[in-house]
């Protein structure tokens, strides 16, 4: 990749967003790969790699790759991070912005789908419900979905579901 | 004690025994809960990886209807608990924030007022209903059956979100005692389950599982407990599909915290509820199913 190609503001538009601020804490110091249950695993993934890519603007690079998806949201890194960087924090700013040029998993997208037409991400099947009513525990009703597809209309997350 | 009770989407879809137990054991030591009407899903990692104002409306709308109630909330899922705990939090501490959010509210007649507390079964049993309690409960106790207790990443992960109602290993390992099992200290127990990474990199998430299945072997454990249903599902159901991919084999019966405190309490479970798990129970539980 050349020089020309990385984007000096990737890291501002990261730590624009709301969970993306600990990404200005980031020293390198790698803690947060070494806490990583997924990085002991595979190599591929790598947190402090992942927040030097941001750093210098890798943005081509890191917004449409796997990498961002990777990450458990364990937050052993957030709690270990000896900045306070948040690091399990910044990893949801990242996937936000890959979502936006649409790389979402396809189960993410499915639950996202589910949460808009049911108000659950995920559902009961014919059985269950059966089981449920055989056992006189309570109806799972959607009565909540009509405020949830207002609020989802209102953030615009709608527009992401429909698209994906 | 009386709570709002916020169910979740995994459990009353497939963990329906989690149901049934907490709904059994609950009231038998005092503590009241109300089913939460309309209450939608929490916006769990996965809403929350897709859109941040998103995640923080649909959980406060959650924590709204418990504020209606005039009730604090209890969850069972450790997504739902961080979830509702960590926006109950941030929307407590930033005012503007909060503003942003209630306008979002507003749309559905719904505001935000920062009320109510957000707890996890864990958190009620030890805290309000407390292990002395528990233990008195216990007609029936597992005597001499070694266990490993997962707690699963969010019931004490972050800590900066959890320290003023800090639970951690010891909180639940003195919970799972009560109940006259010994819960064995292994390798690994902080580490997740590898659940999150299902149906995103199901190898990478199997991989995950089998970290900790190893360290709970070492151990020698008889059974895992788990808090969460998502650490269940992934430990239990994930037990078969690690089989059928790599044909290592672990056969380590799963158990709900909440189902051994049912049993240790005399309350037997059913047919359906033994055969709910997919790594057999009957052959460590014969005494008492």
């Amino acid at each position: 990749m050349s020089l020309s190609e990385l984007d000096l503001g990737f890291m501002g538009e990261v730590a624009n967003t709301p969970r993306g601020k600990g990404v200005l804490l980031c020293i390198q110091c790698g803690r947060c790969s070494s806490s990583c249950p997924v990085a002991r695993l595979t190599s591929e993934h790598n947190p402090r790699r992942l927040m030097e890519m941001v750093i210098i603007g890798f943005k081509s690079e890191v917004l449409p790759h796997q990498l961002p998806w990777y990450c458990l949201s364990c937050f052993t890194c957030l709690d270990r991070c000896p900045q306070g960087g948040d690091i399990g924090e910044v990893m949801f700013a990242i996937r936000n912005l890959a979502v936006r040029q649409g790389n979402v998993p396809a189960g993410v997208a499915g639950q996202a789908k589910a949460l808009y037409e049911t108000g659950r991400v995920i559902n009961p099947v014919r059985t269950a419900l059966d089981k449920r009513e055989s056992l006189g525990l309570g109806k799972i009703t959607n009565e909540g979905l009509e405020e949830v597809q207002k609020i989802l209309k209102k953030t615009g997350m709608e527009k992401i579901v429909k698209s994906t | 004690m009386k709570y709002a009770f916020f169910l979740g989407c995994l459990i009353p879809a497939r963990e329906l025994s989690y149901e049934v137990s907490v709904r059994k054991v609950m009231p038998e030591l005092g503590v009241e809960l109300v089913d939460m009407k309309g209450a939608n899903c929490c916006a769990p990692f996965s809403i929350q990886s897709v859109d941040y104002a998103s995640w923080m409306a649909l959980a406060a709308r959650d924590l709204c209807i418990a504020e209606e109630m005039g009730l604090d909330i209890m969850t069972l899922c450790n997504d739902c608990y961080e979830s509702l705990l960590m926006v109950n939090t941030v929307l407590k501490r930033n005012p503007e924030l909060r503003n942003q959010v209630n306008q979002l509210l507003s749309e559905v007649g719904k505001e935000f007022k920062g009320k109510i507390t957000v707890k996890n079964l864990v958190d009620v049993l030890y805290g309000d209903v407390g292990v002395s309690k528990v233990k008195n409960a216990i007609k029936e106790p597992f005597d001499g059956l070694k266990v490993g207790a997962q707690p699963g990443c969010h019931l004490t992960k972050p800590k900066r979100i959890h320290f003023e109602l800090l639970r951690g290993f010891n909180e639940l390992d003195s919970l799972v005692q009560a109940t006259g099992v010994e819960s064995v200290p292994y390798e690994r127990k902080e580490m997740c389950c590898g659940g999150p990474l299902r149906d995103i990199n199901d190898d990478l998430a199997r991989q995950v599982s089998i970290q900790k299945l190893r360290a709970l072997k070492e151990a020698e454990v008889q059974a895992v407990v788990t808090v969460c249903p998502f650490c269940f599902l992934q430990l239990d159901l994930g037990q078969l599909e690690i089989k059928r991919h790599s044909n290592e084999e672990f056969n380590l019966p799963v158990i709900h915290f909440i189902e051994l405190l049912r049993m240790g309490m005399g309350m037997k479970l059913e047919d359906w509820e033994i055969k709910a798990h997919r790594i057999p129970i009957t052959e460590l539980l014969k005494d008492r199913l």
